[in-house]
């Protein structure tokens, strides 16, 4: 009996040392690194830290902003590598999950997701929804089609078939400046890829650079005309949530202004379409203007 | 309460124009699913062998492979071997095929149904074989048929809209309902409304499989 009364208080006494030393918030006893600053008790970046990851909401199948690397099996890209950098502002793991185009907002309302970074245009009406961060992008629309389509850009699409995703901003887009056009909705750009490949449709249009990734998977499809639309990129956040609105804005407006975005652009990017490295100007009000509401007035 | 009016109010073309699709993908499926039904039914109800395996080919292919599955290899599949398949063709053959073989199993048992004393009987008073078929074995088949043929034509309703989840096939009221959903974030209204539209078809048929069983059916 008393063999094991000592035994236990040395078990429990080992147990309590080791809680004391992992259990300090600011990660002391781990090999993370040491988060920048401590956050106001109660807002969700104070949140996030106790809880030791943030969930961002990606594209899958979408490169060079969110996709699977076939060899590691990892999701990567431009999109994923800002979600780490907000997650390394935080001092905590980033998770990254799906979201697509159709339920990505739908993941933050109901909170499977902290922060959604997939490709995601900012308009009004999604801002009735959710709010957004500055932009970190800015895309243009553009129209792909196989090497030996006669279409030559967006004016060329009346009645032929286009394809483009559910939830995006081209729908609206097409009917703006190709109303003759034929949509073909699908859930993910990967879908496109295979209808265009195959020929069930004619084209497909969205931002330049999901296209580019498409061209990058097979080069016998091709880009044609100008940009039609401009497509002002923002991470999605929490309807109300200022304070992580803010955050996640400063954390963009840092990695704009450090050279970590020319970084970003050249690995991602640049390399693909040979075009030098940009930062946008472009403020949230200038995208919001850009796209007023339509369906939520 | 008025959310929800206003909803189908100011979507009204959209959800109209998803309610004809599903209608028009229901009658055309429904069709292919009845005539092969039928014939590989016969084949599985066949006195030669190989006309017996070659309909059970087709029945354990169909109910075996996804709806899903099936349409995705009718369409992209079919495409890429260069096959110029429209959308509407693929999804109405593989709904249809896909529900042929419930079908022909249902008619098969059907026909199995009928009490050996039946045919018995005929034969013995003189009737030939063919006879007996056309006079007491597919009248008494078709009336035990109709009731879980009307099941088969429900859950084939319930699966068109498999094909307005893939691939851009077609516009059906679920697609449709997506669409207006992406744009308002409505959910709830929405889909409450597609519902209401499959509810309208789905009923409809249970009416209707009620009348033909009321006129036709043997109750046991």
């Amino acid at each position: 009996m008393r063999q094991r009364g000592r035994w236990l208080a040395a078990v429990l006494t080992t147990v309590a040392l080791l809680g004391v030393a992992c259990g300090d918030d600011n990660g002391g006893g781990g090999g993370t690194p040491q988060p920048t600053g401590q956050f106001p008790a109660g807002s969700t970046m104070a949140e996030l830290q106790a809880a030791g990851e943030v969930v961002i909401g990606v594209k899958f199948d979408v490169p060079p902003f969110g996709f699977t690397n076939p060899q590691t099996d990892e999701v990567e890209g431009f999109d994923v590598d800002l979600g780490k950098a907000i997650a390394d502002e935080l001092g905590v793991e980033a998770r990254f999950v799906e979201a697509i185009s159709d339920n990505r907002i739908p993941f933050l309302q109901d909170g499977t997701v902290d922060i959604i970074l997939s490709t995601m245009t900012i308009t009004t009406d999604r801002d009735a929804e959710i709010d957004f961060s500055e932009p970190y992008y800015v895309a243009e629309g553009r129209v792909l089609v196989p090497e030996d389509s006669d279409i030559t850009g967006v004016g060329d699409l009346g009645g032929r078939t286009v394809c483009t995703a559910l939830g995006s901003t081209y729908e609206e887009n097409l009917k703006e400046n190709a109303p003759d056009a034929e949509l073909r909705l699908v859930d993910t750009y990967s879908e496109c890829f295979e209808l265009v490949q195959n020929g069930a449709v004619d084209a497909v249009s969205t931002d330049d650079v999901i296209l580019t990734g498409m061209i990058i998977q097979d080069d016998t499809l091709k880009l044609v005309g100008e940009g039609y639309t401009t497509e002002p990129y923002g991470a999605g956040i929490a309807e109300g949530d200022t304070e992580f609105q803010e955050f996640v804005s400063e954390v963009i407006a840092d990695v704009k202004s450090d050279g970590r975005w020319e970084q970003l652009y050249d690995e991602w990017i640049g390399q693909y379409t040979g075009e030098p490295a940009e930062v946008p100007t472009m403020t949230l009000e200038e995208a919001l203007e850009l796209r007023p509401c339509v369906d939520t007035c | 309460m008025s959310d929800l009016w206003e909803v189908l109010v100011r979507h009204f073309p959209d959800f109209r124009s998803g309610f004809l699709v599903t209608l028009k993908l229901v009658a055309i499926s429904l069709g292919i699913a009845l005539v092969v039904g039928t014939i590989v039914g016969a084949l599985r109800a066949a006195p030669t062998r190989w006309a017996r395996w070659l309909g059970g080919l087709y029945v354990e292919f169909f109910r075996n492979v996804p709806l899903l599955v099936l349409l995705t290899i009718a369409y992209a599949g079919l495409r890429r071997a260069g096959v110029d398949i429209p959308p509407l063709v693929a999804a109405t053959a593989s709904l249809g095929l896909y529900t042929a073989a419930y079908v022909a199993e249902t008619i098969r048992s059907g026909v199995f149904s009928v009490s050996k004393g039946q045919i018995e009987a005929s034969l013995s008073m003189g009737m030939t074989s063919r006879q007996t078929l056309r006079h007491v074995v597919i009248p008494q088949a078709v009336r035990t048929v109709i009731p879980p043929l009307g099941s088969l034509v429900i859950a084939m309703i319930k699966n068109s809209a498999i094909i307005g989840a893939a691939l851009a096939l077609a516009d059906d009221l679920l697609k449709e309902a997506r669409l207006i959903n992406a744009r308002t974030f409505q959910t709830n209204e929405v889909f409450f409304w597609a519902a209401v539209g499959y509810l309208l078809i789905t009923v409809t048929a249970t009416f209707a499989i009620r009348y033909l069983e009321r006129r036709l059916a043997i109750r046991r």
